[in-house]
């Protein structure tokens, strides 16, 4: 192919000027209003590192670091836990399997904000589908879903399991079918144990789909807003107010923009670790 | 896999397990429904969970949203359609050329590896980190509320799926063919225009698709960019409910708005889906 030839970067050069514009521009923009004490209308003078060293002390931020921790690690346990057996068990000829998987499709794209508000009537607590189906067990103490801090960090991480599991099951299902065959019959031979066949064969084989499934969820768990905004607003108190949540009501309903950019430059680098972990690994992917 | 015959208990067991997780992914689905034709009375009173059995439907709901409240739901309902369309073709547009032009050529310098890896990096960026810029760049062009400024956002955030997935469709295309076409005088344009993107065509609808869902279902920059004309329906949604506690039998029509087109649309991009969720990292 000719290499010298110019016409590639007429196919590149648009998706590049795209992102120029709108990520990379807007990116260097937060980060110059990070130095600054810019509020809604001022363009703020700059502060040096004040912001950042705000930052740190400000006891609503660690508690929305501490937040977004929690959903983020039990979010990425569960739905890739819950993925992984899903996936294990539909890993054979099974009748009816397509039916499945369309079905499994549908909660990833339903949309997280719409997703809160049905929530809230799911967990209602005296009308609700989750209480009703409790009582009708014969559950006495009914769970008090908004109004108590762990009850309602537990409505988001069900609602967020919910959305994202399939997702885990579906790419681990593909995974898990894309394994060579004859390491299974030369396992079976040497030991009867599914459970050693799992750990000594499926699982190693499986470790790089099991790592994109893992970091990919963990990005968008960091992220989380949308749901958190529509179930909880945040609450009880703060208890369920993420990173993001707060960042946007600094810098977006109180217009604190430029404490705001430098909390969100945070974020912006804890995401970057990920990222870098993820490239990494799945370097030659992309060749 | 082994093709063992299973004992029956471990037959019930499966099965069994397989009930619970498609009852569990369908249930939000069917509560939104059977609320949605509850009446406001029957949701009050009486937690209740089978039709007819129960409690008697009612259409009042969807009739309510298709006449009094239609103005309201119909424009961010177009609003919506307008902003996803015009975001995914913008991002299929530009995804296309990058992903045809990282996987046919070979760029030095800044390697085709690190240049794909960018594209890709975006999507690991929090909206939440571009949102307060974003919001002041549209204000200095004066496209707050429009509905252009929320396709720009949306084309920024989808792109990276649809440069991912083509980029790997193209992969798989076997360049042979366009080969033979240099051979006979055709140019890179050509053979792209005439070859290459009439073959990728199922993918380049799939991503198409998913970049829709996506741009469909965004919030947090629809709720910072627009206020009156230009709402999208996940805004829209999230006003029912702030004002006098959670109108259920009203939310759950408007829910079902919003959720359906997107997750229904997904639906036919089926075979894409898990290629395209982890950009290629794993085939499904």
């Amino acid at each position: 192919m000719p290499a010298r030839s110019k016409v590639k970067f007429l196919f590149v050069l648009p998706g590049i000027l795209w992102v120029l514009a709108f990520t990379i521009y807007p990116l260097i923009r937060s980060l110059t209003l990070s130095f600054t004490n810019a509020r809604m209308g001022r363009t703020g003078q700059f502060i040096g590192l004040q912001n950042y060293i705000r930052a740190v002390g400000d006891y609503r931020f660690q508690n929305s670091v501490g937040v977004t921790l929690f959903f983020a690690i039990s979010s990425v346990v569960l739905t890739v836990g819950i993925g992984l057996g899903l996936a294990l068990l539909f890993n054979r000829p099974m009748r009816g399997q397509r039916v499945f998987r369309s079905l499994f499709t549908m909660p990833m794209f339903t949309a997280p904000i719409a997703l809160g508000y049905l929530g809230l009537t799911i967990f209602h607590e005296d009308v609700g589908a989750v209480n009703t189906i409790l009582r009708a067990l014969g559950v006495a103490d009914l769970p008090r879903w908004g109004s108590e801090i762990w009850t309602a960090r537990a409505a988001i991480v069900l609602v967020d399991v919910w959305q994202w599991t399939p997702f885990c099951f579906l790419v681990l299902l593909a995974g898990l079918s894309a394994l060579p065959e004859e390491v299974y019959e030369a396992a079976v031979l040497d030991t009867s144990s599914g459970w050693d066949i799992f750990r000594f064969v499926t699982l190693p084989l499986l470790t790089p789909v099991l790592f994109t499934v893992i970091m990919l969820r963990l990005v968008e768990a960091f992220k989380m807003l949308d749901i958190p905004f529509s179930l909880t607003n945040g609450g009880p108190g703060a208890a369920t107010q993420t990173m993001s949540f707060y960042i946007y009501l600094t810098g977006l309903r109180n217009f604190n923009q430029g404490y705001a950019s430098a909390m969100a430059y945070f974020l912006l680098i804890a995401m970057m670790i990920i990222a870098m972990i993820f490239f990494r690994r799945m370097r030659q992917n992309f060749d | 896999m082994t093709h063992r015959h299973q004992p029956l208990a471990a037959r019930i067991l499966l099965w069994g397990i397989i009930t619970i997780a498609t009852l569990w992914c369908i249930f939000p689905f069917y509560w939104a429904i059977i609320t949605s034709f509850k009446q406001r009375g029957d949701i009050l009173t009486k937690p209740t969970l089978i039709p007819w059995l129960q409690y008697t439907p009612t259409l009042f709901n969807w009739q309510n949203e298709f006449g009094q409240r239609w103005p309201e739901i119909s424009k961010a309902l177009g609003n919506s359609l307008i902003i996803a369309i015009g975001a995914s073709a913008i991002a299929i547009g530009l995804g296309t050329l990058a992903g045809y032009g990282l996987a046919r050529f070979r760029f030095y310098g800044w390697k085709n590896r690190d240049m794909t890896m960018w594209f890709l990096s975006q999507r690991f960026l929090p909206p939440m980190v571009t949102a307060i810029p974003f919001f002041m760049v549209i204000k200095t062009l004066g496209l707050i509320d429009t509905q252009l400024a929320l396709i720009l956002a949306n084309a920024t955030f989808t792109m990276p799926f649809a440069v991912l997935i083509l980029r790997d469709v193209f992969k798989d295309i076997p360049v042979e063919m366009e080969e033979s076409a240099w051979v006979d005088g055709a140019s890179h344009l050509q053979s792209f225009w005439h070859i290459a993107l009439p073959l990728a065509a199922p993918a380049i609808a799939a991503a198409l698709v998913i970049c829709f869902a996506f741009s469909w279902n965004e919030f947090l920059f629809g709720l910072i960019l627009s206020y009156d004309r230009a709402i999208p329906v996940t805004v829209i949604i999230a006003g029912v409910s702030h004002t006098q506690g959670i109108q259920f039998h009203q939310v759950a029509t408007r829910l079902l708005l919003a959720i359906l087109p997107p997750a229904l649309l997904a639906l036919t991009a089926q075979r894409y889906i898990v290629r395209g969720l982890t950009f290629g990292a794993v085939k499904g």
